[in-house]
């Protein structure tokens, strides 16, 4: 009875050497590919944030600069690209860069991006000009 | 079925070239054509036929997709390929360019004047819509930029008494917008049509919204105030929008257009067919499920795609039509005595 019982472990160990194997290999995989995707993720995330982030930090230089040199001017025929101005800024302030997981990241930041076209149209400027000028225009 | 349609006239409107698209002064006495050669064409009755009455020629360089009149009549706006839209004003030597709209990153597809006149709404391949405000001087500011579709934006429609807008998209939607403390935002978004909606109609009423899409069928869409008592859902004080009823089986290939009249409730189609076709609702059929029937099919209408159609609005039953093979038509629609 022992013998046999031994005998049976044996051939278990051969015949489910295969599924083990599978299932060990499946295992040490998924860590390393969870690790992989970690890191590619949070490249992914840190090269596509720097990007909204440049873009935004672009608006809000150019909203504020504009902001005090209409101010300056203080003039009525103003009034309407002020408060244009003001609304751009205040979206961009409460635009939330601490929080990935905001579900209205994407249809928020298209919103900062209406709103800085309708500032250009109003200012008379054309929203399509370089940053740098050794890349290609502003994608935004 | 076929003589509910007839053929009044037939004009090469913009010979070889695309005719895209119609629009009938308020007083029905003019009859604007836009086109592939560039130029706006101002059409009027003269004797039995219909003569060409002045050609804006000088405000675009790239085709001429859309036009639309103004409440008034006074002006005219055209939306271009080359990512402008003029503006054109009647005065005592024709019509004259008064503003040229620059914004849009590329071609302008649509343009809409709102029913009080002080409101213009364009959209473009650029995937946003943009409403304009004029004031007394002509002087146009941008009022907003909404960037809610995700694709080409194709038409752009307003309410016929509200201040609300709907735009088509090749993102398969229909959106509507109202303004909300000093911005524009979108308050609707219209779900079922499984490709680009091409064009949009409302009816007189504007509770309900037509549209066409490349799916090969009509939607029309009904709106429900908030706390109907049919029990349909809204959220807080927004109407919602619901699809109830589907024309479809009827067209072959993409509907370029849908046109509502104001005048008689007959429902008129442009499609990639060739084909025109009237609708009508059946009298006796459930507002909530209403049933529509072909009344009229007019199977080669033009020589190639049919773009546009749009009714006379004076004249119950008079329909202009407008083809890629450049030519526009006038049709007589007469309701058919059974149905």
């Amino acid at each position: 009875m022992e013998a046999a019982a031994g005998a049976s472990d044996m051939f278990d160990a051969i015949v489910m050497a295969e599924e083990r194997f599978h299932g060990e290999g499946y295992r040490d995989g998924y860590a390393e590919g969870s690790h992989v995707g970690v890191i590619e993720g949070r490249r992914y995330g840190a090269l596509h944030g720097a990007k909204i982030g440049s873009e935004i930090g672009y608006y809000l230089g150019f909203a504020l600069t504009w902001q005090c040199l209409l101010h300056r001017a203080a003039e009525e025929k103003h009034s309407k690209k002020i408060k244009t101005l003001e609304s751009l800024i205040g979206m961009i302030q409460k635009y939330p860069y601490e929080d990935p997981t905001y579900d209205k990241l994407q249809e928020d930041l298209e919103k900062i991006r209406g709103k800085f076209k309708q500032v250009c149209s109003l200012l008379n400027i054309q929203s399509d000009f370089r940053i740098d000028t050794e890349r290609s225009p502003l994608t935004f | 079925m076929k003589d509910a349609l007839s053929l009044l006239a037939r004009v090469p409107a913009h010979p070889d070239s695309h005719c895209w698209f119609l629009a009938w002064d308020p007083a029905g006495t003019l009859l604007a054509s836009c086109g592939g050669d560039r130029s706006v064409r101002l059409w009027g009755k003269e004797g039995a036929g219909w003569a060409c009455k002045a050609v804006l020629g000088d405000g675009h360089h790239r085709t001429v997709r859309k036009v639309a009149w103004s409440p008034c009549g006074t002006y005219l706006a055209s939306a271009s390929f080359d990512a402008t839209t003029c503006v054109w004003k009647k005065g005592p030597d024709g019509f004259e360019c008064v503003t040229t709209l620059e914004g849009h990153e590329n071609e302008v597809k649509s343009v809409s004047w709102a029913p009080s006149g002080s409101l213009l709404a364009t959209c473009s391949r650029d995937k946003s819509v943009w409403v304009w405000e004029v004031d007394e001087e002509d002087e146009y500011e941008c009022v907003s930029v909404l960037n809610a579709h995700t694709q080409d934006v194709k038409h752009v429609v307003w309410h016929p008494n509200q201040e609300l807008l709907a735009s088509a998209s090749y993102d398969d939607t229909v959106k509507l917008y109202r303004e909300e403390e000093d911005d524009w935002v979108c308050c609707a978004t219209l779900e079922g049509h499984e490709s680009t909606v091409w064009s949009l109609a409302f009816d007189k009423s504007g509770e309900r919204l037509a549209s066409c899409s490349d799916d090969k069928t009509v939607r029309i869409w009904h709106q429900y105030k908030p706390d109907n008592e049919l029990g349909v859902l809204c959220s807080g004080t927004e109407p919602s929008w619901k699809c109830v009823c589907t024309l479809s089986g009827f067209h072959t290939r993409t509907i370029y257009d849908v046109a509502w009249c104001h005048l008689t409730g007959a429902l008129a189609t442009a499609c990639g067919d060739d084909a025109i076709r009237i609708f009508e609702e059946e009298p006796l059929s459930d507002p909530q499920q209403p049933t529509f029937t072909l009344t009229a099919h007019v199977p080669r209408a033009h020589s190639q795609d049919v773009n546009c159609v749009a009714w006379h609005p004076k004249e119950p039953g008079l329909l202009a039509s407008c083809s890629d093979d450049g030519e526009l038509a006038f049709w007589q629609y007469q309701r058919p005595e059974v149905c």
